[in-house]
């Protein structure tokens, strides 16, 4: 068993040019030393009965040796407000905030504070270890404590506060459900004694939704949304602090009114604002989730561009993990004659009975405007991302009947079992069972490299592994790039691959392909389940997606209601099927089903036949099955597919080549697919159930080729690479580099 | 919040219909039958309640070899790995663990002809 987790890093950034600089950020808990190598990788699927890891070791000036230590990974998010004479300037004083907690009584946890838990000094607002409010302020060696006799429940509205009035002598907490009915009521406010006088701790920022460790780690982080938090320094009952939270402006400033965040200002960025004279703004760690419905969103609008005072919450998560932060280990200039690929660092020890060889991916691009060869190939960049880490067979209830067999989990998957902190997917869900909807390159992805589980990337590396066979020359670029350079990445190139699964894809990404559709370029889509879901990318920080799974699509949890925008660009998210654009109106085929029972061959249509397309099929037997064969369930056709439906806008133009229809039982449809619910949906009697593969002529003498099936190109390898889906495939990126109008 | 519960499979299981544990064994992988497929339907969406995890199998050797383990229902909780118990076929993996469900959730020992390992 090869141990591919006792290295782990990451590279930054992870798209790099020929001549850049790129990091190597790497972290071992066991080993003090590992060889490393930089390699190009051909194919990064381990199985036997395909190629097997080919990855070629690159002439490189590079320290072979490179020295490790354990850096360590502090999932959790928090709004950091630096200190500030203003936070330390009163001694009775009242905070509070919406909360809707998610994992209340799971542990104890911070809301708001100003609070060092190392010298146990300071005051914080949160919940106990049961889940009741609690609130704390100590000094000098002395705690006063008081706590409310009911937990909060899960998922609902309340407002909470706490207050200290020196003068008596008493601390409160205060509680008012939002919903006081049928069970639901939780509204309370309890009285305790304490101080008449505190000394505040010195240098302690204050802290929204976790509190100060130490001088420099943040714990206590806590689950839910918290909306419109205040600090008021005056004594407040529940009705003053229900009047402070509710308003959302302060024009006749009361001077007592310390802060009052509004989380509903600047929502695409790491900043929080506050509203009061003090000017208390404050930063983001670990990228929480914002523009998220608050206590007062009554369902007039689902997104918050609209009304953004109806979204003042941001969610926090004790599991939130958006940056790593570890130092970088070894630095390395990319040779400018290096070409594009991807590529990766290959750490090997020796450690105990097994060998270590972990890899660390990124990628080279090709540079903007500098193209090497006609044909490009897409990195797909924003669904790695999408993938990062993916747990869904770990946690979700019906991974094994979806996959239609007992799980088989690699060395990774073991390891993110145990090591959550890595950060996970968006196809995860938080610890707290709310969706996890931002995706980041800084940390660890385990699954974006050779030897990683086989979905997306080591499906890719089967079609760059064909390039390679066939003496194909190429140049690789990213979704990243194209997000960023739009059509100008395309453009160069005569002929554009895309891979097995260009799922995830931000406005930007689509606009370049139909730019290029419409300039004439050629694609050739060898995938299943593309342009599905619309993702944005972070405003500013590279390699950071997000995405809102919302009420449709196949998804691996629903979003709540209101929280389908994008918190990044205000933009909807959900599948591109939902906003407008149908993939078959790009690529001629769309999404429609999955089949992990076993994957199947085309058969020849009569649209195949069309002499003018002999370029297509030239040494193709048009009665045999294409694609009787492949790494993937023994057959091109399967996995994830997508058909022909004029509805949706597969073009007129569009020639149905072949179709692969008859799926058998584990032909399940998408949700989508289904308006109401009756039998008869799979795809033993369900002729939609299927994978179909097209050709169309574009604008301008351009092209579309696509295959609709993810299994399509791990079937390219079979036979030595001689088989009837090679040549196809061949076939068409012939023709299509041929700049012959089409 | 939409919710996967683990105890929504309850289609009834006969523990007299070794027919269904038979028409496994010639072929773990498929194609099945309609009661087959809700016989496994309900062994695979439950995931072993009986036990400490759901059944798993580890990847040892890429295409070749496999180790049986149970994966915890908790987050971050290892998963347990049942060294004594590897395969070396995908079949063969799947038969030890349809008869160890089988037995759990019929109450039954399997009869000496159904309870051998594949061949």
């Amino acid at each position: 068993m090869t141990d591919t987790t006792s290295v782990l890093g990451y590279a930054w950034p992870m798209v790099v040019s020929p001549g850049e600089d790129v990091a190597f950020h790497l972290s071992s808990p066991s080993l003090s030393k590992a060889d490393a190598a930089l390699v190009r990788v051909r194919c990064g699927d381990p199985d036997p009965a395909g190629p097997g890891i080919r990855v070629h070791e690159m002439d490189a000036s590079f320290e072979r040796t490179v020295p490790l230590v354990h850096q360590i990974i502090r999932p959790g998010s928090c709004a950091i407000v630096a200190d500030a004479p203003a936070l330390t300037s009163f001694q009775s004083f009242t905070v509070g905030a919406f909360l809707w907690p998610t994992m209340p009584g799971d542990r104890a946890q911070t809301v708001l504070s100003r609070w060092r838990e190392d010298a146990q000094e300071g005051w914080r607002l949160g919940l106990d270890s049961d889940g009741h409010l609690e609130f704390v302020v100590a000094a000098g060696g002395r705690t006063w404590r008081v706590a409310t006799a009911a937990a909060l429940l899960s998922r609902e509205w309340v407002l909470a506060g706490a207050s200290w009035d020196a003068e008596a002598g008493r601390i409160a907490v205060m509680v008012r459900s939002a919903d006081p009915q049928a069970g639901r009521d939780r509204s309370e406010c309890v009285e305790a004694a304490g101080p008449t006088a505190l000394e505040w701790p010195a240098e302690v920022p204050l802290v929204i939704a976790a509190h100060a460790s130490d001088a420099e780690v943040f714990g206590g982080f806590y689950d839910g949304k918290i909306d419109r938090p205040r600090v008021h320094a005056g004594v407040q009952p529940i009705d003053g602090l229900h009047r402070l939270c509710e308003s959302v402006s302060f024009p006749m400033a009361d001077a007592r009114l310390v802060a009052a965040w509004d989380f509903s200002r600047e929502i695409g960025s790491d900043r929080v604002t506050d509203l009061s004279a003090h000017h208390l703004h404050g930063r983001l760690r670990q990228m929480p989730t914002r523009g998220m419905t608050g206590a007062n969103w009554d369902g007039s609008t689902d997104r918050w561009t609209d009304c953004p005072t109806q979204y003042g919450a941001i969610h926090f998560h004790s599991d939130d993990m958006a940056d790593a932060e570890w130092e970088p280990t070894v630095r390395f200039t990319v040779p400018a004659e290096w070409r594009s690929g991807f590529y990766a660092l290959r750490l090997r020890a020796e450690a105990g009975d097994e060998p270590v060889e972990s890899f660390v991916g990124f990628f080279v691009r090709a540079e903007l405007g500098k193209p090497r060869s006609k044909l490009a190939f897409v990195a797909s960049t924003g669904t790695f991302l999408a993938y990062a880490n993916s747990a869904l067979r770990l946690d979700q209830v019906h991974a094994e009947a979806m996959l239609e067999g007992v799980l088989t989990l690699s060395r990774d998957d073991v390891y993110i079992q145990e090591h959550r902190e890595v950060g996970l997917s968006t196809y995860d869900t938080h610890a707290d069972g709310s969706g996890w909807s931002i995706s980041s390159a800084r940390r660890p992805i385990l699954n974006m490299r050779p030897r990683g589980n086989v979905f997306n990337y080591g499906n890719d590396t089967h079609f760059i592994d064909w390039l390679e066979e066939t003496g194909q020359d190429y140049d690789v670029i990213t979704d990243d790039d194209i997000h960023r350079h739009g059509v100008q990445v395309l453009a160069p190139y005569i002929c554009v691959v895309t891979g097995s699964h260009p799922e995830y894809i931000s406005r930007e990404v689509w606009e370049a392909f139909d730019a290029y559709q419409r300039g004439g370029g050629r694609h050739m889509y060898l995938g299943g389940n593309g342009f599905y879901w619309r993702i944005a990318y972070h405003p500013t920080v590279p390699h950071t997606i997000e995405m809102r799974r919302g009420m449709t699509g196949l998804r691996t949890w629903e979003g709540e209601a209101g929280e389908t925008a994008l918190a990044f660009t205000g933009e909807p998210s959900s599948t591109w099927r939902s906003n407008g654009r149908p993939p078959q109106r790009l690529v001629g085929v769309g999404f429609d089903g999955q089949v992990f029972t076993h994957s199947s061959p085309y058969r020849w249509l009569d649209g195949a036949k069309d002499p003018a397309l002999s370029w297509l099929t030239a040494g193709i037997d048009l009665a045999a099955p294409l694609g009787d064969f492949g790494l993937r369930g023994n057959g091109a056709a399967g996995v994830e597919i997508d058909r022909v439906d004029w509805s949706l806008g597969s073009p007129p133009g569009t020639v149905w080549l072949a179709t692969a229809d008859r799926l058998g039982y584990g032909g399940t449809p998408a949700p989508e697919e289904i308006r109401t619910l009756h039998r008869g949906v799979m795809g033993d009697q369900n002729a939609q159930v299927r994978a179909d593969l097209v050709y169309f002529p574009t604008a301008n003498g351009g092209a579309v080729f696509a295959t609709g099936s993810i299994a399509w190109v791990c079937a390219l390898s079979h036979a030595g690479y001689r088989n009837n889906v090679s040549q196809l495939t061949g076939n068409v990126l012939k023709r299509f580099l041929d700049p012959t109008p089409l | 919040m939409l919710v996967t519960y683990p105890e929504a499979a309850h289609w009834p299981i006969d523990p007299d219909r070794l027919d269904l544990v038979e028409e496994f064994r010639r072929q773990p992988r498929g194609p099945h039958g309609d009661e087959l497929q809700k016989l496994l339907h309900r062994l695979r969406w439950a995931g072993d309640p009986d036990q400490p995890g759901r059944y798993v199998l580890i990847v040892t050797q890429p295409g070749k070899e496999w180790m049986l383990g149970r994966l915890p229902r908790q987050r971050g909780k290892p998963i347990e790995l049942m060294r004594n118990h590897v395969f070396t076929s995908i079949a063969e993996a799947e038969w030890e663990v349809f008869k160890l469900r089988w037995e759990a959730v019929t109450g039954r020992t399997l009869p000496p002809h159904l309870s051998e390992k594949l061949a």
